[in-house]
């Protein structure tokens, strides 16, 4: 389905990279008009990015951005122009949303301030999200999706146990925890709006919003003034709970026993039968100690079995297991995946045929179906015509004067 | 109550059916005013048990740590599901309710079939671990589970290691923020046309979607992206050792200002091993995502910065514009002096505690006061004579506009 329950929303939509317009796109998904502004001149670093089809790059080309921006609408324009500050202005007098994921006072740059922005249309919402939020003595410092992980505690966390800190292998924060307190920001922030009348604006420190991600450390951390150290895949509380080597090369599978009758049922199935026996491995405390004498039973089970083998025979006793997937075996092999249609191929005018992930969720019992992403400055003319009512002559005009990009 | 203003969820009632990963969802909407209504067994919801404890208290009426954090500003009543009176009371509260979200699985009180057999229109958000459907619907999932089933752990650790599951439960968080946004979004329509909606939100299907862009690589390029980011992350993108701790760095080509900073640096401080890093091989993109490359700046930038301080190399990254930060400990988030400028942490009051605790404050900031933590997670069953009168009254007030 193509649900139309955000039709009539509008967002001047200024963010760039992947957090910002990951949010966005859940509501151009669910049918609001979302008016991405770039610039052909300053691109959208995700376009030029890729991956590309094929690995042929292309500023239409790229897969990153594609997943990024479906249904949105393409305006691209000279930022740095007057003119193209008029067109803003304009467009922003009939929007309700305005959207930036800059540093702190680009927008002030662009004469897009709050201030300036609320003066033309009062009840605007507007949304921004620097890594450290928009005043304070760290708010110029430099950031990408890592540098966020390495100051909220994620990033010391992450790591095998008795090693130095890693973090996510990812941008990780930039794909969830941003992105989606931003987008829930703004759907409140429409609810007021509509209750009183009145906009808001939306201050998203990425550091603020990541460490609720890590609120269950942090509050033990706060509670006890005791830090845990890494512990790899184990678990403090469980065991055996770890990933564990299977027979192929590159092949693994998660284990996390969280009761004794788990426990039970993963010696049945892994011939363990000594360690089932053995009452000191009866409850939870009891294998924590002996972990490594377990592991090292439950390995030479699982060496011999590939991985998917291991996580069926587990999950038939109720062991919760899972294979450690990597991208092909989820797009090719997964059969969750596959019975849920979590796979949507949508064509493109320069990409062709592609796969897209859906928004992970069914609503009533269907996937929500995306729209392509737009090429760069695909809308521009449509917009100032049909929407600002510009003329045909006057849109010729900018476009020569190198406005329209 | 009438001097209180009208924050973004007040009159909206939820009723809460959540063990983990759901409960940070409802959090969401606890936090903006919604009324927000565990509905337990009298033995209590099996997610009070989850550890660690907290210290000193009887999880089984207080609750552990991660049930604290995730039910703040949360009420929580007590019936006996089993009975066919409490099962009446459990239907007449979602009768009244506009959002009712429900976590499948086995250690469910109730059954969904229940909660949509209630008459009216509503939002039910379900959220399990791999979705109602399908032939993983039944399997049993944990956090570790969902961060390998959903792919995130692939690409996290080391090329010649284990793949790596991320600190913090983060199944919990991923699943809970698109099952809140969504559902925000459902109930925007339904306020509009009426029409109730159904989601079935999947923690596997929350991760594989949050995947930066390692989907597309496979896709497009038919390139499988492995962790430690091997062949395409920089050489310049870790977290390194220094004098009392770690700093991670960025400094690829693609942020010229944060390399050309770092060698900057180095020459002002006359360290001998910039010379290395003027030599062609460091020029070249694909040679700098080489593991030799990698290892060679490891063992060179920590030597440079073994003598600094995390504060000290804190500082020259915003002197100097390089993508660089401290790897914070949990320890040192209090005295981030960003978070202290912006009086971050809030301090809340939790039934139990003779002092308040430190909570994490608002994941965004509007220009209204409408987003607060009001009260820590309740206690077993502290609001059941509350809500039973607060439905009573509804029931009345629904009954006399008859």
């Amino acid at each position: 389905m193509f649900p139309q329950f955000l039709k009539g929303i509008r967002f001047a939509d200024l963010t760039w990279a992947g957090a910002g317009p990951f949010s966005t796109k859940l509501f151009s998904d669910f049918g609001a008009e979302i008016i991405k502004v770039e610039s052909g001149s300053r691109v959208d670093p995700v376009r030029a990015g890729g991956p590309f089809k094929d690995g042929v790059a292309g500023i239409n080309r790229s897969g990153y951005f594609a997943s990024r921006n479906t249904g949105k609408k393409s305006l691209a324009m000279n930022l740095k122009s007057q003119k193209s500050r008029d067109i803003l202005y304009d467009i922003i007098r009939t929007s309700d949303v305005v959207s930036n994921n800059f540093g702190p006072g680009a927008m002030e740059r662009l004469g897009l301030g709050y201030d300036e922005v609320k003066a033309i249309k009062p009840d605007i919402i507007y949304l921004s999200m620097p890594m450290y939020g928009e005043d304070g003595p760290l708010a110029n410092l430099l950031g990408v999706g890592m540098t966020i992980s390495a100051v909220t505690g994620l990033m010391w966390q992450t790591g095998y146990q008795g090693e130095g800190p890693i973090g996510p292998g990812t941008h990780f924060p930039d794909h969830a925890a941003n992105p989606y307190h931003a987008a829930f920001a703004i759907m409140a922030a429409l609810r007021h709006r509509r209750a009183t009348g009145r906009g808001l604006k939306i201050d998203l420190s990425q550091v603020e919003s990541t460490i609720n991600c890590m609120g269950l450390p942090f509050l033990e951390y706060a509670m006890t003034g005791q830090e845990r150290e890494r512990m790899g895949n184990r678990s403090p509380f469980h065991a055996p709970h770890n990933i564990f080597a299977c027979q192929g090369t590159d092949d693994w599978c998660a284990i996390a026993v969280e009761t004794d009758s788990q426990w039970q049922s993963l010696c049945r199935v892994a011939g363990l039968s000594e360690l089932a026996d053995d009452p000191a491995l009866a409850d939870a405390a009891g294998r924590l100690q002996q972990v490594e004498r377990i592991e090292q039973a439950v390995t030479l089970w699982t060496r011999q079995h590939g991985a998917k083998d291991v996580m069926e025979r587990l999950q038939a006793v109720g062991v919760p297991a899972g294979m450690v997937m990597n991208s092909r075996h989820l797009m090719e092999e997964d059969e969750q995946l596959r019975h849920r249609g979590y796979w949507q191929t949508l064509d493109h005018p320069e990409i062709g045929e592609s796969q897209f992930t859906s928004p992970p969720f069914l609503l009533d019992g269907e996937r929500v179906n995306l729209r392509r992403p737009p090429l760069l400055g695909e809308h521009s003319e449509d917009l100032l015509q049909q929407l600002l009512g510009y003329s045909a002559a006057k849109v010729q005009a900018l476009r020569q004067e190198g406005v329209l990009e | 109550m009438s001097t209180q203003p009208l924050r973004p969820y007040t009159g909206i009632r939820i009723i809460d059916l959540t063990r983990e990963l759901g409960s940070y969802a409802t959090r969401l909407f606890a936090d903006l005013g919604a009324e927000v209504i565990r509905v337990e067994s009298k033995q209590g919801r099996a997610d009070r048990q989850k550890p660690p404890c907290m210290p000193g208290l009887d999880s089984h009426q207080f609750g552990g740590v991660p049930y604290a954090f995730l039910n703040a500003n949360k009420k929580s009543l007590s019936l006996d599901l089993a009975s066919t009176a409490g099962k009446t009371v459990l239907a007449d509260l979602i009768s009244h309710a506009q959002i009712v979200v429900y976590e499948a699985g086995g250690k469910a009180d109730v059954t969904l079939a229940d909660i949509l057999a209630v008459p009216g229109a509503r939002i039910v958000t379900t959220v399990s671990y791999f979705g109602l459907t399908g032939p993983y619907s039944q399997y049993v999932g944990t956090d570790l589970i969902a961060q390998s089933l959903g792919g995130i752990a692939w690409l996290s650790g080391e090329p010649d290691k284990p793949p790596l599951q991320l600190a913090g439960q983060q199944s919990v968080f991923v699943t809970s923020l698109y099952a809140a946004a969504a559902t925000a979004i459902a109930l925007w329509d339904f306020e509009a046309t009426g029409h109730g909606h159904v989601l079935d939100v999947s923690a596997q299907e929350a991760i594989a979607h949050s995947l930066q862009n390692a989907i597309q690589v496979y896709d497009l390029e038919k390139r499988i992206s492995s962790r430690g980011g091997e062949g395409v992350r920089d050489a310049t993108e870790a977290a390194y050792a220094c004098k009392d701790g770690y700093v991670f760095l960025a400094a690829p080509l693609s942020l010229p200002a944060s390399w050309n900073g770092i060698i900057q640096w180095m020459t002002e401080e006359g360290f001998d091993g910039v010379a290395r890093l003027h030599e062609p091989d460091w020029a070249d993109r694909a040679t700098r995502c080489k593991a030799a490359m990698r290892s060679e700046f490891k063992a060179l930038f920590e030597r440079f910065i073994a003598g600094k301080t995390k504060q000290e190399m804190r500082d020259n990254a915003l002197k100097r514009k390089l993508v660089m930060a401290p790897v914070s400990k949990l320890a040192d988030l209090q005295e981030d002096p960003q978070l202290v400028y912006r009086h971050y942490f809030q301090q809340v009051a939790m039934p139990g505690f003779d002092h308040t605790i430190a909570f994490p404050g608002a994941p965004y900031r509007l220009s209204e006061p409408l987003w607060q933590i009001e009260h820590g997670a309740p206690a077993l069953g502290q609001d059941s004579e509350a809500v039973l009168a607060g439905l009573a009254a509804s029931q009345n007030a629904a009954g006399g506009q008859n």
